[in-house]
């Protein structure tokens, strides 16, 4: 066989199974792509557990003191929280009241389900997380995903013990947003996030009479019309909005939480209809 | 070996074959094949370099296609930049049928399949099977708005081939309107990348409603959208429905408020379907059309048109300093919010029926009667005929003028002998008719003409009427082919007779007496540093206008629009000069024919230093009742003057702050 055939055979055989790979039916391609995400994810979850454990040996290096003054803040938050609980309990019953006397309906209702961030996934075309949990707690995709800091993202796909969570930095996530204090809903987008650059989205269809700039920001949270996310989520800050040039809405851009490129934790709230 | 070598010396004639190098009857062929190739090197070159551009074009036209998008109107803006009228969203949910191309097909094929696998024997025909296929693949993403939106919407198939037909790259609505409710869940609930898309246009927005709608005019569609700075003007085009004024200052200045349309050139394959996957050739946004300003003030038309109520007229007020109209009001009006996004019949036909279209205050020509003695008055002084200080005539009530008696319709017989500023206080008949007599009809109609009262006034509206008449003996002789008798000078002297003007003639004609000058063009357009007019002076002595402003200042207080001396009328600190007029008009109603009185109002104020003029024309809706200047129409020209006086003394904190429009 002459050599030049020889050097040439890798080529050829990257060629033949690109060629078959086009050929076969897309059932099978859905199939493999499935399969592929569902034997990896043992391993993504394997390596987050050994991370885990790493920050817990991490933890036990630290000294008595330190744990002890850790120990006391922790319950110091755990105070104002066991409070915030009981206002908001309060306040819900108060609203439920109100719903009653005035006949309206109910918002539906969320299951907060915590999960583990096993992967961050970053590039120009995507932002993503991949969670420690999937189908086996009944997450749907579509679900709102949040975290203390505001709105994470979106359940994008769901497989037996993970999820994959677009956040609200693509591009693939638009959802309908309000500037606080005000009820017209705006649509928020995702936007063009090079890598290693802080995360940002665009705001589009907003009122003529809405302004904010970098040094007076506006908050923007989720408008709870869209039906997915649940009112009053902080999106991000809008830091600047300027007139289209058909001068019927503004355009903008949002700043969102730093927080997002370092997540660990995240609540998916699942919608109690769909459990 | 030796033996070929024979062969070929006897082949040849020699020993060893030559080629022989020239030979004339191959050099012929050269000649043809590099005259051959002459040629189609000549025909390349020319193609490629005389008729590249040629081709170039037809590659382009064949396949590029350019969509315009028309940009969105400018606003219209009262004096203190209250907006009038705007623009209004319409979101709407669109399908992109260009990106549709394969699940038509894919589509098509099931459908064929199906009919044939079932042995139907009425096949469709390959068109009926593609009008299938598209309302099926549409149908089924209007499924996916019917689960969100909770509707049941179904495709239009007669629509929906229509459009295809027609406006293939232009976006199909699958529903138009949205409310912002089912806009934000769409928003979060359809795929981001998808060929369902919200989209957004535009339509008029009028925040109130029917206000000065005669004077702001409507819009209609204009299929003909132009762009002349997007290039491929050759292309194929579809155009998206732009707006286009029909009336008003909607048509007056619709350069000015037309925005600038916008688009995309995009590339098409063979059938005209969008190539996937490919950015726009070229993109350029719409703009918004320029702002207009106007010189109407809201808060005085809204208060015009409330006095004026359910009744027919027309009230129109003026800056008199600078001819900007304050306010332009004319009953009956009609809703412009029905004209967005278009009117339909039956509000049409309803407009229609209560004659709702005519803007009164410019298109209607109608006699001024007693308001017009204020320029018979100052003919009759320029002239030397009246003297205020001497009394005209003695009135008994009637005079004999020719062979007819005319009566004084105001307190007959109670006027005697009375000076120029009571015959305008109490608008004495007789006083005129003998001014008339003594100042001919000729120089009454010359002193009309140099007020302008001839004339349209040149405001920027369309349909000014053109029936105006300021009539002489030429004129009845022209048009009625008979002489001119001293009786129809008695009847022009007070209004009546062939006198016709429109109510915003006799603002103009206010103005101008309240300047002490003949002329005020009138304005629609607001310039906040407008200079104050200065045109030819009315020729009065000091004491000839003082005698004028008395007799004005007269009628309110103790005349005929004595009515208005109460308080609910008063402007403290201010003194108001006006004339009242009630003209007839010949109707019939109800198969009833007899005259209905108009009632006639124009004013100034202050009389000392005047800043606003007035006039108001109402029609009475009942042959025979008691209607007139003084009891119905100067009722709503106090009330929008003593509306200018409170707003312009009102606290700096509680003024409406002007604004500046770009």
């Amino acid at each position: 066989m002459p050599k030049r055939f020889d050097q040439a055979r890798p080529f050829l055989t990257l060629g033949l199974v690109v060629a078959a790979w086009l050929i076969v039916p897309t059932v099978f391609k859905t199939f493999t792509r499935a399969s592929f995400f569902e034997l990896t994810a043992p391993v993504s979850v394997a390596a987050s557990y050994a991370r885990d454990l790493q920050e817990y040996w991490s933890l036990r290096l630290r000294s008595n003191s330190e744990l002890i003054e850790a120990g006391r803040d922790l319950a110091r938050l755990n105070a104002s929280y066991d409070l915030a609980v009981q206002q908001n309990v309060e306040m819900q019953g108060e609203i439920a009241r109100l719903e009653a006397i005035l006949r309206l309906p109910s918002y539906s209702g969320y299951r907060s389900e915590h999960a583990r961030v096993v992967r961050r996934d970053f590039s120009g075309w995507w932002q993503r997380l991949t969670i420690r949990k999937g189908k086996n707690f009944n997450f749907t995709v579509g679900s709102p995903v949040v975290f203390s800091g505001g709105v994470v993202g979106r359940v994008s796909e769901v497989f037996a013990y993970t999820a994959t969570v677009d956040l609200i930095s693509s591009q693939t996530v638009r959802l309908a947003a309000v500037v606080e204090g005000d009820i017209r809903p705006i649509s928020y987008q995702g936007g063009l996030n090079p890598t290693f650059s802080s995360a940002g989205g665009v705001i589009e269809f907003v009122p003529l009479d809405i302004f904010a700039s970098a040094n007076a920001t506006k908050r923007l949270v989720t408008s709870g019309l869209g039906g997915v996310f649940p009112p009053g989520l902080t999106i991000g800050s809008v830091i600047k909005v300027e007139p289209s040039t058909d001068g019927l809405f503004k355009s903008g851009e949002v700043k969102l939480d730093d927080r997002l490129a370092a997540l660990t934790e995240v609540t998916v709230l699942v919608p109690l209809e769909s459990y | 070996m030796a033996s070929d070598d024979r062969n070929l010396a006897d082949r040849s004639g020699k020993l060893f074959e030559s080629h022989k190098g020239y030979d004339p009857r191959v050099v012929f062929f050269y000649f043809i094949t590099a005259g051959l190739l002459l040629l189609l090197g000549g025909g390349l070159a020319y193609q490629q370099l005389f008729r590249g551009d040629l081709y170039h074009d037809r590659e382009r036209a064949q396949n590029q296609r350019r969509i315009l998008v028309p940009g969105p109107r400018g606003n219209i803006y009262d004096r203190h930049g209250e907006l009038l009228v705007g623009n209004r969203p319409r979101f709407a949910v669109v399908l992109y049928l260009d990106e549709l191309r394969a699940r038509f097909r894919t589509e098509f094929i099931r459908i064929r399949k199906n009919y044939r696998e079932t042995d139907d024997q009425e096949l469709p025909t390959a068109e009926q099977l593609w009008t299938l296929a598209r309302v099926s693949v549409v149908q089924s993403y209007l499924e996916q708005i019917n689960a969100i939106l909770g509707r049941d919407l179904k495709v239009d198939a007669g629509r929906l081939n229509k459009h295809f037909a027609r406006d293939l790259l232009l976006p199909y609505p699958l529903i138009e309107d949205l409310p912002p409710a089912d806009y934000a869940r769409l928003i979060e609930r359809l795929p981001v990348v998808s060929p369902l898309q919200l989209y957004t246009t535009n339509t008029r927005d009028y925040p109130h409603a029917s206000t000065a709608s005669q004077t702001l005019g409507f819009v209609g569609i204009n299929e003909d959208v132009e762009s002349n700075n997007l290039s491929g003007s050759d292309l194929t085009t579809f155009k998206m429905r732009g707006s286009i004024g029909r009336d008003g200052l909607e048509l007056k200045f619709d350069p000015l408020l037309q925005g600038e349309a916008g688009g995309s050139i995009f590339r098409v394959d063979p059938l005209g379907y969008r190539l996937r996957d490919t950015k726009a050739v070229e993109t350029l946004l719409p703009v918004q059309g320029k702002n207009l300003v106007t010189s109407i003030d809201l808060d005085l038309q809204l208060t015009a048109e409330q006095a004026i109520g359910d009744q027919v007229g027309a009230a129109v007020a003026i800056d008199v300093r600078t001819g900007e109209v304050l306010v332009l009001a004319s009953k009956p009006d009609y809703d412009l919010s029905k004209f967005a996004p278009r009117l339909n019949h039956a509000d049409a036909a309803d407009i229609t029926a209560r004659g709702a279209w005519t803007n009164l205050a410019i298109s209607g020509a109608f006699p001024p009667g007693s308001t017009f003695k204020i320029l018979t008055s100052i003919a009759g002084m320029r002239a030397g005929v009246i003297d205020p200080a001497e009394p005209l005539d003695h009135c008994q009530g009637s005079i004999q003028i020719g062979n007819r008696t005319f009566v004084c319709n105001n307190d007959r017989g109670r006027h005697g002998e009375i000076l120029l500023p009571g015959a305008i206080a109490q608008s004495c008949d007789i006083y005129y008719f003998a001014a008339g007599r003594l100042l001919t009809q000729d120089r009454l109609a010359a002193e009309g003409r140099r007020f302008h009262l001839h004339e349209r006034t040149g405001i920027e509206l369309p349909h000014e009427t053109r029936r105006m008449i300021m009539p002489d003996s030429e004129y009845k002789e022209r048009v009625f082919g008979e002489k001119w008798f001293p009786g129809d000078t008695a009847n022009a002297s007070i209004g009546q007779g062939y006198v016709l003007v429109s109510p915003l003639q006799m603002a103009c004609f206010a103005a101008s007496v309240a300047r002490n000058e003949v002329h005020t063009p009138p304005t629609l357009v607001h310039r906040p540093n407008a200079p104050t007019l200065k045109t030819e002076s009315i020729g009065l002595t000091p004491a000839q206008r003082s005698a004028l402003v008395e007799g004005m200042v007269l009628t309110i207080t103790e005349g005929t629009a004595k009515a208005l001396n109460i308080d609910q009328f008063k402007i403290p600190g201010v003194r108001l000069a006006g004339k009242t007029g009630t003209a007839q008009k010949i109707v019939t109603k109800d198969g009833k024919t007899g005259t209905i009185n108009l009632a006639w109002f124009i004013c100034f104020a202050p009389a000392d230093n005047p800043e606003i003029a007035m006039a108001v024309m109402l029609e009475g809706d009942t042959i025979g009742e008691e209607f007139g200047g003084g009891r119905n129409a100067g009722p709503v020209a106090a009330t929008v003057i003593k509306k200018y006086f409170e707003n312009k003394n009102r606290p700096a904190d509680q003024k409406i702050t002007p604004f500046k429009v770009e």
